[in-house]
Order: structure tokens, then C-alpha cells, then sequence
């Protein structure tokens, strides 16, 4: 019990001190929040400093939203096991995100799963480590 | 903007490329092996006869001095092994001044209800000096006899650290910038580097709850060191403006061996397609 107690503490400290991946605050995401978002591709942008995607979602209503959600470089990405057409417009994605705080249909990248159920994450950007080989 | 910062990568680029090939980078006594052929008018402070000498050119590389006790040519990546937030240079802070306490209550108070309080960077803004040290992207260094050229992996931020004997610019004519104007000398075993001359709007100590000014009367001082292989740098930072005192903190990085940096420009329509830059959740 005091280990799954000292897990969860663990998992709420590194959800809090989620490094800026970003070029801007990492302020304005919930941490502690997931959204799931099943949608359809409509673009992917392979670029620096961020890679983006924008999906479109049917909401509860019969809406679709456009959501956009925001990656890391590909210099991780790539380490990550992605390519710049890993996704591609029209294409049927699960994503998870940790959204933004106000609401508004904005998130950063938690995971990415495919039609054809593989999952993609973000590698941990720790660079000039064992662990960025 | 983002065309001349596109111009200013592409002439990094080739200001590497040229320095790799022209400018040994190599050991000490390399450097005080290079051929006399400073002029006999130079003086000792990178001019000649009265003339600036550019920390590029040959005259000045070729002069006679002390062994560089180091060389921090590389890819070098703020340690975040033991805390990833160390890219931060607080808490703890200083003592504020009535001036910048007024952002950081802001920011503190925008935090606690989810918001982000002038996040300049964010909107595309230089990081400038400290932050731009330690972005979670590498920062290039290549060092020669005359100076160290560091271009930052986020944005492509270009610092230049003097090390050819030169003054600060006039502060009347000194053109501020974000990263400022940085001299360095060599103290034993240590590169002292004093940096003066910031940009004194939309120039940050922290970012993300924490908005401490930046502003014109911001002086840093490195104390660098290589320390078991890795780069430690002790910042000494004071601007009467916005803080008591002297703001120290101590970083160190690891060296990165299988990343180069690459070409990154904060677009315009980058921002345009991440929608957080611009939600309710931004505090102008």
C-alpha cells in the first residue's frame, strides 16, 4: 500500500515538473488531465521547434472540432520512432492530449494511436545522456 | 522578422562552416604555435593601429597569447538528470524590487487560476540571457583564440563571447540585444565572462509563474569551468532595477556527441496553429 501510495505521489511530482518542451510556458496545460480525441487528420506539420496536429472531432452534439495539438521537435520525435508521414491528412487517429485549462479545444501531446492500433509517445528530451542514444 | 532570422541562420551556418575549416579550435599550444604575423602595430586589445580588429580576423587569431586552459567546442545540454526543472534559475529568487514585483505577484496570481502572465517567448520574443542557456535544445559552442561562437538549438539565438582583450562597447552607441555583450578572460582555471548591455523590454529572468524583468541595468557574470566533462557554469546576476544584490545559481551540462543543431525559426505560422499561444489562457 505504501509503495502504490509513494507511486502515485512520484507520478503526480514528474506530471507537475513536466520539463518546457515547448517555446512557450507549459503553464497553460493541465498535467493532471487527459482528453481523448478520435478523430480525422487534417494536417501534420513536420517542423521545428514543434511539430503540430490538427484533428478534426465530432463532439457529443453531432459538431466537428477542430483541435489542435502541439508536439515536440522532430529531433525527438524522430528518436520517438516517428517520420514525417507517420500521419497524414485523412487519416483516422485516436490522440491523447493533456488540454489546456480554459477549455478551448487545445492540448499537448500524450500519445497517438493509428488505425492499425500502434501507439506512438514522445521520447523524454533528455539529451547528452545514455539515455538519448 | 522571420526572414532576417532565416538570413541569420543561413550566415551562422556558414560562419561555422568557415571556422571549422579556417580556425582551429584545437589545443592550446596549437593556438601558440600560429604563425607571428600580427603587425607590429597592433596593439594587445584586437586592434591595429587604432582599428578594431573583427574577433575573425586572421591577424588577430594569429596573435601570440597564454594557452587557453580549455575548449568548450560542442553540443552542450543543460543537466536536468536530478531535477528537470533546473533549466529554471530560481527559486530561490532575490528580493524583489516594488518594480518587478508587481509582474512576478502577476504571474504568480495568473498561475493559480491556470493562466500564463506575459509569456513573451511564447510569442516568439528572443529567451535572451540567462534563459536562452538552458532551452530544452542544445546549444552549439566553437571556440578559437579569439572568442567563443554559441548558437542556441531554439531559435538559432547567437551569443559571442569575446576573448581578444577588447572593452565594452561606448553605452552610447552599444546596440542593446537580448543576449548582450559578453567579454571574457581566462582566471587559472576558470573563463570569467561579464555580460552587459541587455534589451531591458520583453526580456525575462524565469518563465511560467515566476515573470521576473529583465532590464537595461542587467549585468552577468560566468564563472566557467570544466568540471569531470562536464561545462559548470556559476551565474552572478544583479540589476538594481528589479532585485537586492547579487542572484546566483550554478548549472552544469552534459555534452551532447549524437545531435547537431538544426535550422529553428519561430514563423509566424507557427503560433497560428498552436492554439495556446493565443487562448484565454495568455495574461497581457
Amino acid at each position: 500500500m505504501r509503495k502504490v501510495l509513494f507511486g502515485c505521489v512520484w507520478a503526480l511530482v514528474l506530471a507537475f515538473a513536466a520539463p518546457v518542451l515547448a517555446h512557450h510556458s507549459p503553464a497553460a496545460f493541465d498535467r493532471t488531465r487527459e482528453v481523448t480525441l478520435v478523430g480525422t487528420v487534417k494536417e501534420f506539420r513536420w517542423q521545428n521547434p514543434h511539430t503540430w496536429i490538427e484533428v478534426h472531432v465530432p463532439d457529443a452534439k453531432g459538431n466537428v472540432v477542430l483541435w489542435g495539438v502541439e508536439l515536440t521537435s522532430p529531433t525527438y520525435l524522430i528518436r520517438a520512432g516517428w517520420k514525417s508521414n507517420t500521419i497524414k491528412p485523412g487519416d483516422k487517429v485516436t490522440v491523447v492530449v493533456n488540454p489546456v485549462r480554459t477549455g478551448e479545444p487545445a492540448g499537448i501531446f500524450r500519445k497517438l494511436i493509428l488505425a492499425d492500433g500502434r501507439e506512438l509517445t514522445e521520447r523524454p528530451a533528455r539529451l547528452g545522456t545514455p539515455d538519448s542514444k | 522578422m522571420s526572414s532576417s532570422m532565416s538570413r541569420m541562420a543561413v550566415a551562422t551556418v556558414m560562419a561555422f562552416s568557415l571556422l571549422a575549416s579556417a580556425c582551429s579550435p584545437g589545443p592550446a599550444s596549437e593556438q601558440a604555435a600560429a604563425p607571428a604575423a600580427a603587425p607590429a602595430a597592433q596593439t594587445s586589445g584586437g586592434e591595429s593601429s587604432g582599428t578594431p580588429l573583427s574577433a575573425l580576423a586572421p591577424e588577430n587569431i594569429a596573435k601570440a597569447r597564454p594557452p587557453a586552459p580549455f575548449d568548450v567546442t560542442g553540443n552542450w545540454f543543460i543537466d536536468v538528470s536530478r531535477n528537470p526543472e533546473a533549466w529554471r534559475f530560481g527559486p530561490p529568487y532575490p528580493t524583489l524590487t516594488a518594480a518587478a514585483k508587481v509582474h512576478f505577484d502577476a504571474s504568480q496570481k495568473a498561475a493559480k487560476e491556470g493562466k500564463v502572465y506575459r509569456d513573451d517567448i511564447g510569442q516568439c520574443w528572443p529567451a535572451g540571457l540567462p534563459l536562452i542557456m538552458t532551452r530544452y535544445w542544445p546549444m552549439a559552442m566553437v571556440q578559437i583564440p579569439t572568442a567563443i561562437y554559441m548558437i542556441s538549438g531554439f531559435m538559432n539565438s547567437v551569443r559571442i563571447v569575446y576573448l581578444d582583450g577588447r572593452s565594452h562597447t561606448d553605452p552610447d552607441i552599444i546596440v542593446r540585444t537580448f543576449n548582450g555583450e559578453s567579454i571574457g578572460r581566462w582566471e587559472g582555471d576558470t573563463l570569467v565572462v561579464d555580460t552587459v548591455g541587455f534589451r531591458g523590454d520583453h526580456h525575462w529572468m524565469d518563465q511560467g509563474g515566476a515573470s521576473i524583468p529583465a532590464g537595461e541595468q542587467l549585468r552577468i557574470v560566468e564563472r566557467i569551468r570544466m568540471v569531470n566533462g562536464q561545462l559548470e557554469i556559476e551565474y552572478t546576476m544583479t540589476d538594481p532595477e528589479y532585485w537586492e544584490g547579487e542572484w546566483k545559481s550554478t548549472k552544469r551540462f552534459n555534452r551532447v556527441v549524437d545531435e547537431d543543431i538544426q535550422e529553428v525559426s519561430c514563423l509566424p505560422d507557427l503560433n497560428e496553429h498552436l492554439q495556446s499561444t493565443s487562448s484565454k489562457t495568455q495574461v497581457r
